[in-house]
């Protein structure tokens, strides 16, 4: 049952880059397919020989297995003249795909995982946020969440105290908006697009469109990916692999109120894939 | 649970942190400043963390995901995102019992035992991929014959086995106390031997 509200939501399986190379070979919800190029004109196939509807959007190759899709969602700011778009190649993680996201929402982890880079002791504080689940959208979103940070961004000289909104517009997508330190007016946006291979193994495209005209293109990629391989080391190490969506199994704070809105979200919605449900 | 083997006292020594499997359990086996040692089930109950990656902050453990400290009763002490706040009586480590004698740490579920105490002193500790029953055939084939570097009765060698998966047994080898150091390097080999001829039964 989880697996088939699971196969009606969209992922990125690929990027604008990787099919350069020839076609990618991988799976996605267990099911192997094989996405073939080019991204402006990729098809998605099966060992069976079917194939699955396309769409290229955020520098990447989205589809879907399901036969009554949800519509993918938008991120308007993606197209705002101006911003660099840097999709940032893949990661693969042995987790559960919900893991990976509920890990990009939290900020509480940058100074002991991200050290002196998105955070620092002695400033762990989180100060308080809003958190929201929009019923127009039915997103979850957190809102106003504050952190200082050594080095928030490739463009960031000293250490600021970063401005940060956050964004789950599907359950294996996460995008945060956060001050631009070149451009204090507006927001750098950053997400995950998260492709489940399987419940405990997750492939990860993160993907950036940043006002950055000092960085390269590979600068701006590497530090991402930098960041994403730390949180790796974090994501390979949770037990249960799958996550919990029962409160009694994982006791939050306060700080982790993005976390708990997102558990009720997936669970209001029925978006088990990569959960555990009951306190098993 | 029967109490085990999981490692030496000399190679934990304060401040450091170390991963323990005994009955299907994984744990954190963790040694405070002050030289008191612990022993809890391997995940923080934030957001189930494994503890053996964290670091030692004094006499507390801390998590490396959110660095929460938690006291050597298992208790967490400091919520770093809340460094204010109180943490609750609740968010506690699942604590086993724990236990170091002749030089070798013991583990288990609940208030099992100690082990005899013996005066016997630790040589070695190290895994081999084979069984416990493999490497107690392993044992015997290389100590049978009595010629060199099989271990002579004056030795005292005692083998403890501590079956952490199917094929995969940590052993704990102690000696009577005082061998001299080339009798030691001369245990040290058989042990090698009687590992080689485990695992290579296990594969055969």
């Amino acid at each position: 049952m989880s697996l088939e509200y699971a196969k009606n939501d969209w992922y990125a399986v690929a990027d604008i880059f990787c099919l350069r190379d020839g076609p990618r070979r991988t799976r996605l919800l267990e099911t192997d397919i094989t996405v073939t190029g080019p991204a402006e004109d990729a098809t998605v196939t099966d060992d069976q020989g079917n194939r699955y509807p396309v769409q290229l959007k955020f520098d990447h190759v989205w589809t879907t297995l399901g036969d009554s899709p949800r519509p993918l969602f938008d991120i308007p700011e993606g197209d705002e003249e101006g911003r660099r778009r840097v999709p940032c190649g893949v990661v693969r993680v042995n987790c559960s795909p919900l893991r990976a996201v509920e890990n990009f929402l939290d900020i509480a982890h940058f100074p002991f995982v991200h050290t002196d880079i998105l955070g620092s002791e002695p400033h762990t504080e989180v100060s308080p946020y809003k958190v929201a689940i929009r019923e127009e959208s039915d997103e979850v979103w957190a809102t106003q969440v504050k952190f200082f940070q050594p080095q928030a961004a490739k463009s960031a000289g000293d250490g600021i105290v970063t401005d940060y909104d956050y964004r789950v517009p599907a359950p294996t997508v996460a995008v945060l908006y956060k001050t631009c330190p070149p451009k204090p007016e507006a927001q750098d946006v950053i997400a995950i697009f998260v492709q489940p291979v399987s419940e405990t193994v997750s492939d990860v495209w993160p993907w950036m469109a940043l006002y950055d005209d000092a960085s390269t293109f590979s600068e701006m990629a590497q530090f991402q990916h930098e960041i994403f391989v730390q949180d790796r080391s974090i994501l390979e190490n949770q037990r249960p692999v799958k996550l919990p969506l029962d409160p009694k199994m994982e006791i939050p704070t306060r700080a982790d109120m993005t976390s708990v809105a997102y558990r009720r979200w997936l669970k209001k919605r029925g978006a088990f894939y990569g959960a555990l449900r009951d306190g098993a | 649970m029967t109490t085990r083997p999981v490692g030496l006292t000399r190679d934990l020594p304060a401040g450091r942190v170390m991963h323990a499997q005994a009955d299907g359990k994984d744990m954190v086996v963790w040694r405070a400043t002050d030289g008191t040692i612990a022993a809890w089930d391997n995940r923080c109950p934030h957001r189930g963390m494994a503890l053996s990656h964290g670091f030692v902050r004094g006499n507390r453990l801390a998590c490396l995901y959110h660095g929460w400290h938690y006291d050597r009763s298992g208790r967490c002490g400091l919520i770093p995102a809340h460094p204010d706040l109180e943490p609750p009586a609740t968010i506690h480590a699942t604590q086993y019992g724990v236990v170091e004698t002749g030089g070798v740490i013991w583990v288990s579920a609940d208030e099992a035992p100690a082990p005899d105490d013996s005066d016997l002193a630790p040589l070695r500790s190290f895994i081999v991929e084979a069984s416990e029953d493999a490497l107690r055939d392993a044992q015997e084939a290389t100590s049978a014959d009595g010629a060199p570097p099989a271990p002579e009765a004056s030795d005292r060698v005692s083998v403890l086995c501590n079956p952490i998966e199917p094929g995969r047994t940590q052993v704990t080898v102690l000696t009577a106390p005082g061998l001299p150091l080339p009798r030691l390097r001369t245990l040290s080999r058989w042990c090698e031997a009687m590992r080689r001829q485990a695992e290579a039964k296990e594969t055969a």
